[in-house]
């Protein structure tokens, strides 16, 4: 904005000169930013494209082909079917997680006894990693050295053990759980700065005026946390077009490879099949999906037109 | 000052020792985790008895392929690495691996080395990878248990119908004793250990060259219906549904499995690690007779264009000779010399003596897109094996594997 205003109207010298020192100076604050953005963004981006337009293996020369490796991905119906599976996924746990993390808000969000217990506990799981937290439910889900199946059937509950991850949708839902117990907390964070921002004075308004609790949550809460939904959705949902870990530590992919996602499905063209040129170009697409999708996230959750 | 004059003097000898010497020189070797248990030792036997020398590096096997492929593209690969023999053609095919055809044939020993490892070290008439390390599947069983199930100890099976009626009854002990185990959901397990049943039976999965898939064949379902009778009958543990292969060895080894499909490095695993378990050793049966086995390990590929090449042949033929072979064969490798294998076994387990007669005879399907095709977790044969032993369509599933596995064949780079 400066820059603007003080090309537009000549200053004085003097004045020039200092304000184009501090621009010198805010550069110079930004640098390091700048720097590591540049480095380890921009140009592997620009790098990802380059190799996008060449048949890349991972050994051996590489060739150009132009638009050849995005023609192929037209035609590859299991990277298709890999964005399908991942847009599913993504719809169920996003809404998994909100369900979950929403009731959860509300009850840490006010000062009560051992609130900061209740805060720390629901978002440990959050602390930890991807992986890590993949290879804790991969045990846990086992059939034979595991907890659940085997401790379900030491209690009685089935007459014989059950393998969770052998069939689609227990296998699915498992995953699932297990996103929502690691996410759930820090999703719960976020809405709670949310509710947190909104002044008391409004809700004691509208009680004055009789709004019920459900009448005031829709009114005044929702709308007023638009911000904070708009970056809680756009974090779950770029979050787990990403995911990868899960699928890959605890499933394989499977069953029968009906849980491939897209980041797996690039994983294993590039360093399965060694064609990084293909693998690059499947990531600058699905880069343009998530582009895209949080467009149009930021576009539904903008501000309304008349508020504030 | 003195200590300065002595250090002056101490680096002059040592230039002038290293100009003396001026004929070492230092390879680069990289192996992966598999050989971390012999691969170290017969370096070591190696640096100590040669002025030339050996640096090892030791790669995660997940890692070795990518890992190699971005040190090749920056310029510093290893002078030679011992490569999983299967790998060997796609290497070749890129380009990547030095052509030493002429040397390998004036080797004496040439026509004793482990033929399918020179098969797969062969690409377009050139041989680009010798026989390093090998391993080959068999079939092992808990004498303890076939001893208490009613059933001679000292006797495995021999065909397939003996595998099911053995296994039936160890699993009739009851308990935590299941009779069977396989990794149902490991597309490299089950190359290794399924198809010699098939091969055992006439049958193949891939043309002798790699170019066509022929997945139906009545051998191939016939071995599926005795692995799916198994499972029906839960003589498998349910946790072989989902084994991406790491209970391949850890279930048999934990000793209530009657028997296993496995490998030779059981034997050295089993000894070492498991030592109260009493175990046989014998061959892959085929459905009425007849017996086959995989022959993998590791092929020995020097990279193209090293200036180490004496060294690395230096080092191979010292791992050919009877001390070399002798060394890898105690550490967990099988000798890869035929014709001195038994006198590098001598004093050896004797259950090693089957091993050694496996890998003789031991088959290897070749395939520049093995990894595609066979070993991948999600590709075509990892998925069909699944569904054929433990889901309802059969046919589709074979099929659809059949499609799958041509397509990948048809869309590999032709050089």
């Amino acid at each position: 904005m400066s820059s603007i205003t003080t090309a537009a109207t000549p200053a004085p010298p003097r004045a020039r000169k200092v304000a184009s020192r501090q621009q010198w100076i805010g550069l110079l604050y930004v640098a390091p930013a700048v720097a590591l953005v540049v480095v380890f963004f921009l140009i592997p981006l620009g790098m990802t494209a380059w190799m996008s337009l060449h048949n890349w293996p991972l050994m051996g020369e590489h060739s150009f082909i132009g638009l050849g490796n995005y023609v192929a991905i037209l035609r590859d119906i299991r990277f298709w079917n890999a964005l399908r599976f991942t847009g599913y996924y993504t719809v169920i746990v996003t809404i998994a997680i909100f369900v979950v993390a929403f009731p959860l808000a509300l009850f840490v969000e006010r000062p009560r006894p051992l609130t900061n217990l209740y805060r720390t506990m629901f978002f440990m799981p959050a602390v930890v990693g991807f992986a890590s937290a993949s290879l804790l439910w991969s045990w846990l889900l086992n059939v034979d050295s595991g907890l659940f199946s085997p401790a379900a059937y030491d209690l009685g509950l089935i007459d014989r053990k059950f393998n969770l991850l052998a069939t689609f949708q227990p296998a699915f839902w498992s995953i699932i759980v297990m996103v929502v117990w690691k996410v759930a907390g820090f999703t719960m964070i976020i809405l709670m700065a949310g509710l947190q921002s909104i002044p008391q004075d409004l809700q004691e308004a509208a009680v004055i005026d009789g709004a019920g609790p459900f009448a005031r949550f829709r009114a005044i809460t929702l709308p007023l946390m638009r911000r904070t939904l708009a970056l809680a959705l756009i974090l779950s949902v770029a979050g787990s077009i990403l995911a990868f870990d899960q699928f890959y530590i605890i499933l394989r992919g499977g069953p029968r490879n009906q849980t491939l996602t897209a980041v797996y499905w690039i994983f294993n063209q590039s360093f399965v099949s060694f064609k990084l040129g293909y693998g690059a170009a499947l990531s600058m697409v699905l880069l343009v999906v998530l582009v895209a999708l949080s467009l149009v996230q930021l576009w539904l959750l903008r501000k309304p037109e008349g508020l504030d | 000052m003195r200590n300065l004059i002595a250090k002056l003097a101490l680096a002059a000898a040592v230039l002038g020792g290293g100009l003396g010497t001026a004929a070492a020189e230092t390879a680069n070797i990289w192996v992966r985790a598999d050989g971390s248990n012999f691969m170290p030792r017969i370096v070591d036997a190696y640096n100590k008895a040669h002025t030339n020398q050996v640096k090892l590096d030791i790669i995660p096997n997940a890692e070795i392929i990518p890992k190699y492929g971005a040190a090749a593209a920056g310029g510093t690969a290893p002078d030679a690495l011992s490569l999983d023999l299967i790998y060997t053609p796609s290497f070749a095919a890129a380009g990547q691996l030095e052509d030493i055809t002429d040397w390998a044939k004036s080797l004496p020993y040439f026509t004793s080395l482990s033929p399918a490892h020179v098969k797969t070290g062969t690409y377009k008439d050139h041989i680009y990878g010798l026989p390093f390390s090998a391993d080959a599947s068999v079939l092992i069983w808990n004498k303890k248990l076939f001893k208490q199930a009613g059933l001679d100890p000292e006797k495995g099976p021999v065909s397939w119908a003996e595998i099911a009626a053995d296994a039936e009854k160890v699993n009739a002990l009851g308990g935590n004793i299941k009779g069977f185990y396989f990794s149902g959901n490991c597309g490299g397990c089950n190359i290794f250990t399924f198809t010699p049943l098939i091969w055992a039976s006439g049958g193949d999965i891939l043309s002798e060259d790699g170019s066509k898939a022929t997945l139906d064949s009545p051998q191939l379902r016939g071995a599926i219906d005795l692995y799916r009778s198994m499972v029906k009958k839960d003589l498998v543990p349910a946790g072989a549904q989902t084994d991406t292969g790491a209970n391949f060895f850890a279930a048999f080894a934990a000793g209530n499995i009657g028997i296993s499909p496995s490998g030779a490095f059981a034997i050295g695993a089993l000894n070492t690690q498991y030592p109260d378990i009493d175990y046989g050793v014998t061959f892959l049966p085929g459905k009425d007779s007849g017996w086959s086995s995989f022959a993998g390990g590791d092929n020995f590929v020097v990279t193209k264009g090293t200036t180490k090449l004496p060294v690395v042949k230096e080092f191979l033929d010292f791992a050919y000779s009877l001390e070399g072979q002798t060394i890898l064969a105690k550490y967990g490798s099988l000798p890869v010399r035929g014709d001195i294998a038994k006198e590098a076994l001598k004093d050896l387990d004797p259950r090693y003596q089957v091993a050694a007669e496996a890998m003789a005879k031991g088959k290897t399907p070749y395939s520049v897109v093995f990894n595609d095709l066979i070993n991948s977790a999600n590709g075509p044969w990892t998925q069909m094996i699944n569904e054929v032993f433990f889901g309802d369509d059969v046919d589709g599933a074979i099929a659809n594997a059949q499609e799958t596995m041509q397509s990948i064949i048809d869309q590999a780079p032709q050089k």
